[in-house]
């Protein structure tokens, strides 16, 4: 302890007696660092598994069951129908399966009906999908049912910022002027990245403010802000008409989620789908070739083609620039230890063994890294701000936790050690006398 | 100084020399990409889109209540607004419209022509419905038949883009041609609709009132030259004393749109022309730190050369031409990192091909850094009196 | 050959004005081998320099081979040094990352000779001195005799016309110190004029001309006086 404080005083010395190139060197070492962490923190959040106690067993099914005679289209499209959704629905082998999608409206509260109301984000959505995604439940809990009823369930933030408090089960809002009651409040919950709702490249967005029953979307004619697409639909806008047309048309919106808990699971639902599909062809319907699609939750960005590329270039490029700056930081290193020589054999003349040498060499990995760490994560604070500020789609992601942060400090460490490493063997093993000369 | 002379010496100190090799050579192939991402990004930008990018503003506007969501409250309400729109000094047309062109998706459908499905179907291609001012606002011309009217409302009757007209009916006259969106009577030119969709320039027009607005609604105006502050300052007020049950989104004038539409290319395109500035800066800090470590033995090999009678000048030379040979080479290495992360990048995303000029530029670039951080080191190593710098201890 | 009229060079800084040398008169023939003995801070080191147009000064007149050196511009002083006079310096200066055939190769470059003349040249300059076999060492890989006789080599590669020596054996044991004055007046007999600064009154005593300096002032004390003349030598 004593030789360690004692080593980290000549460190500190050794860099007061030079100190702008030393500067020069951390600098460099911490640009490329706090570049590279600031990238490596958002490619973390979106490229983790979120849900790693169950991703295995999650899956989006598709059909492409839209009609028209293309016998070279393979592909399903992004959403599904009504239609698809019943009859993907049912068999008995998925464990949990909900159809889902996403809106907006404006809500307040029935005591409170003349103020402006707020925008909300919706979440349209079967009652399994708490279950799907492991949602947690403050107060109350989810439709006891998939049929329609005037029931939400709302984000804790959404309780407080209506209600002020969290426990209003059994109170009631207007949505887009409709009166509901609040059956459920959801704990402190968001998915990042959001890979149930991937779709418009949102995967980074927070969590939906309330959840409402699909069946009474498709009644009051709720329809999804992210992508609706119509296959061969002839209907003449008339609200009256809608949940007949939605539910019998390919007017597709949905994504459906199905939970198989085993490997056997997925191959049964598998050939459940391919039975299906049969089945429709033999009826008339379905033109298009087969094209089942059931995506485990991790593979989604790339199935639906939302990977964020910007983000990939990016760490490759950041990657370079970290291992330009290391090697930089090296080379001046390598000429400071160099420069110190003298110093070094002088003190092995009077006797300090090699291995002393080695520890002073380690007390200065020490305090660089020290120093090094901190700059790295205000460079590294910079960069988010400005990838937030250019690639706006990254807001949810810029936040450190202390595994992070500890992984962080871990890397400089070794970075710092390998930037030393080779100027402090060559001085350690240089002969003595050549370099007393000098 | 002999070129011959510079290597023997480099190779005198190996680590030390591939270390800057491989910076130089990094540092090259990454500002060469960095650049052409920045090219591309600004071509996507610049690309013609058939609009007036700066006389054409945008909101969306959705009424708060769910009455006035629907017909005919709805349109009503429209009309009171256009009204009210096309009265603010400045503005030259007014329409409303399910979605407004220039985005990156939105409400698409499929067309074909009818009896024809098979052969002639387009998947995902844009539907605008809207009203009479569509095309003044648009400033789109018209190539075939005739514009949609007023009397067209409610009817059948289509307008298609040129590309679509071609890519469903080739080089027969669209005009006439039933499809299951329609009837079309006109053709008008392209313009940039949505990225996402089948093709960029693709799009049909029909007049229909609006129907419903559970997502809202697009007012599309046409201001004069020069005038899209004036209205844009205004329009939020007039939209809401038109109506104030309504929440009105933010002004956008069409290149602002543009911009959204191309936000993730700039986005990277500028952060990495940030990374390049930063590795340019990198460059030269070492170029500079490792002139001053250096510094007492150039002041002496300085003095040992102009002892033996180099002049100032050459002695200048001298040193300067050994930090260009170095950068040369690691720059000729740095044409294959270019090319090679070239074509790493372009598997990740799209990106143009290197170009033979870029990377010379760029060595350019990089020497002139470079000997930016060299030569005040030198130039005080010339200035010591050799006597001084040849001296021992 | 050497003609200095009346010469000065005052050192200034902020505070301290320093009279290194004052008023000197001295001329040198060609083909005298002068030894240059002083005590410490007497100037001789100055001296030299000023002779190898390597400081400037700041009165009087210095006539080198009949030509003024004063108002000459960098690069005609530069190639006037590089032609007329050769250095060899105490500590030896060679150029660590270069061989030996290119230390002594590098003032020929300056010159401008074909890659041709200067080969014949270093290679002669390389057998003067008899380093021959070790053209393409390196001066780590040698002994301080050894590097003393490169840089020998270097300065005469070019025939110059005098040779400036400061201190060239004070690095050096007895035997190398041997070497290398048998060697320098080797160079001396084949019509080579030295000027040697030195601290040894035997060395001394082997050159032809014994100047003394005390104070910034001469005192040219023998010509062709072997012994007599104490030297006020305070000691290396």
């Amino acid at each position: 302890m004593d030789a360690l404080l004692h080593n980290l005083k000549l460190s500190w010395h050794s860099i007061k007696r030079a100190p702008l190139p030393y500067a020069l060197t951390l600098l460099i070492l911490s640009l490329g660092l706090g570049t590279f962490f600031s990238n490596a923190t958002l490619y973390y959040w979106m490229n983790r598994d979120p849900i790693p106690e169950k991703s295995a067993t999650l899956f989006m099914a598709r059909l492409n069951s839209v009609p028209g005679d293309c016998t070279d289209c393979f592909e399903p499209p992004r959403v599904m129908s009504y239609m698809d959704m019943q009859k993907m629905s049912g068999s008995g082998i998925t464990s949990a399966e909900a159809a889902m999608f996403s809106s907006d409206a404006y809500a307040k509260t029935v005591e409170n009906q003349q103020a402006t109301p707020s925008q909300v984000e919706l979440r349209i959505t079967q009652r399994d999908f708490f279950k799907l995604f492991n949602v947690p439940f403050l107060h109350g809990e989810a439709w006891p049912d998939n049929k329609a009823r005037m029931e939400v369930v709302i984000s804790k933030n959404t309780a407080l910022k209506f209600f002020s408090r969290t426990d209003v089960v059994g109170q009631e809002m207007l949505i887009d002027d409709k009166l509901y009651k609040v059956i459920g409040v959801l704990n402190d919950w968001a998915m990042l990245p959001r890979l149930y709702d991937v779709n418009g490249r949102r995967s980074a967005e927070p969590a939906e403010d309330i959840y409402i029953p699909l069946e009474t979307a498709y009644d009051l004619a709720i329809q999804s802000n992210t992508q609706n697409s119509y296959f061969d639909v002839d209907w003449d806008g008339n609200m009256a008409t809608y949940p007949q047309m939605a539910r019998n048309n390919f007017a597709n919106q949905l994504q459906f989620w199905v939970q198989l808990d085993s490997p056997e699971k997925v191959q049964q639902y598998q050939q459940f789908l391919k039975n299906l599909v049969a089945d429709e062809k033999a009826a008339g319907r379905h033109q298009r070739p087969e094209g089942n699609k059931l995506d485990n939750i991790l593979n989604v960005q790339k199935a639906l083609r939302a990977t964020n590329d910007q983000l990939d270039a990016f760490a490759l490029v950041a990657s370079l620039f970290l291992l330009v700056c290391v090697v930089n930081a090296g080379h001046l290193s390598l000429n400071r230890y160099m420069a110190n020589q003298y110093e070094f054999s002088l003190r092995r003349a009077l006797g300090a063994s090699r291995w002393q040498l080695q520890s002073q060499i380690l007390a200065d990995v020490l305090l660089s890294s020290a120093l090094a760490f901190a700059a790295a994560l205000f460079f590294a604070q910079l960069g988010l701000w400005t990838i937030n500020s250019l690639l706006p789609g990254t807001r949810a992601l810029a936040s450190w936790d202390w595994q992070m942060l500890g992984v962080m400090a871990l890397f400089v460490l070794l970075i710092s050690y390998l930037v030393t490493l080779y100027p402090a063997l060559k001085t350690s093993f240089s002969p003595l006398n050549q370099q007393l000369k000098q | 100084m002999s070129v011959f002379l510079i290597i023997k010496s480099l190779l005198r100190r190996k680590v030390i020399t591939a270390l800057l090799l491989l910076q130089l050579a990094v540092t090259l192939g990454l500002v060469v990409n960095s650049l052409l991402l920045a090219s591309a990004a600004k071509d996507l930008v610049d690309q013609p889109t058939g609009l007036a990018l700066e006389q054409i503003l945008t909101v969306r506007v959705k009424p708060t209540s769910t009455a006035m969501r629907v017909e005919p409250a709805l349109s009503e309400v429209i009309s009171r607004q256009l009204a009210a729109v096309r009265l603010i000094p400045g503005v030259e047309a007014a329409e409303y419209t399910n979605q407004i062109p220039l985005r990156q998706g939105g409400s698409n459908s499929n067309i074909f022509e009818t009896d024809r499905q098979d052969e002639s179907n387009v998947d995902s291609v844009p539907y605008y419905n809207t009203g009479s001012q569509i095309f003044q606002v648009l400033g789109t011309q018209l190539v075939a038949g005739r514009e949609l009217t007023e009397l067209d409302k409610g009817t059948q009757n289509i307008i298609l883009t040129e590309k679509l007209a071609k890519q469903l009916f080739l080089e027969q006259n669209p005009v006439g041609k039933s499809t299951n969106q329609g009837t079309v009577v006109g053709v008008v030119s392209d313009f940039y609709s949505q990225r996402y969709a089948s093709d960029p320039l693709f799009g049909a027009i029909n007049f229909v009132p609006m129907a419903r607005a559970e997502m809202g609604y697009q007012l599309i105006i046409r201001v004069a030259p020069g005038q899209s502050e004036a209205v844009r300052q205004q329009l939020t007020d007039v939209i809401r004393n038109a109506e104030p049950e309504m929440d009105i989104g933010t002004v956008m004038r069409m290149d602002e749109n543009r911009d959204e539409v191309f936000r993730s290319e700039i986005g990277l395109a500028t952060l990495l022309a940030v990374l390049s500035g930063l590795m340019l800066l990198v460059a030269m800090i070492s170029a500079y730190s490792h002139a001053h470590f250096h510094a007492l033995q150039m002041q002496k090999e300085v003095g040992i050369k102009r002892a033996l009678g180099a002049s100032k000048a050459r002695v200048l030379l001298d040193v300067l031409s050994e930090s260009w040979l170095t950068t040369a080479i690691g720059a000729g290495f740095g044409i294959l990192v270019c090319y090679a992360l070239n074509i790493s990048l372009a598997k990740v995303i799209s990106i143009p091909a290197v170009p033979v000029w870029l990377p010379l530029l760029t060595m350019v670039l990089l020497l002139l850094c470079v000997t930016l951080a060299t030569w005040y080191p030198a130039r005080i190593a010339t200035r010591i009196s050799p006597a001084t710098a040849t001296k021992t201890l | 050959m050497i003609k200095i009229n009346n010469l000065s060079k005052i050192f200034r800084t902020d505070l301290i004005e320093t009279h290194a040398l004052r008023q000197i008169n001295l001329q040198v023939n060609e083909g005298e081998f002068a030894a240059l003995t002083g005590p410490s801070g007497s100037g001789k080191s100055t001296l030299l320099n000023v002779l190898g147009t390597l400081e400037s000064f700041d009165q009087g007149d210095y006539l080198l081979d009949g030509r003024s050196v004063k108002g000459l511009s960098d690069r005609e002083l530069s190639a006037l040094r590089n032609e007329k006079i050769g250095f060899i310096f105490q500590g030896f200066n060679l150029i660590k990352d270069f061989s030996l055939f290119d230390n002594i190769e590098l003032p020929l470059r300056y010159r401008g000779f074909s890659a041709a003349e200067r080969k014949r040249r270093v290679e002669q300059a390389l057998e003067t001195v008899g380093l021959a076999a070790r053209r393409d060492y390196h001066p780590s890989q040698l002994s301080g005799g050894q590097q003393q006789r490169v840089a020998i080599a270097r300065a005469i590669a070019g025939e110059p016309r005098i040779l400036l020596a400061d201190e060239p054996t004070g690095n050096l044991d007895s035997l190398m110190a041997r070497q290398v004055m048998e060697l320098l007046e080797k160079i001396n007999q084949q019509g080579c004029t030295i000027l040697m600064v030195t601290h040894d009154p035997d060395q001394a005593r082997r050159a032809n001309r014994h100047i003394q300096i005390v104070d910034g002032q001469l005192n040219d004390a023998t010509l062709y006086e072997p012994l007599g003349y104490e030297p006020l030598v305070a000691g290396a």
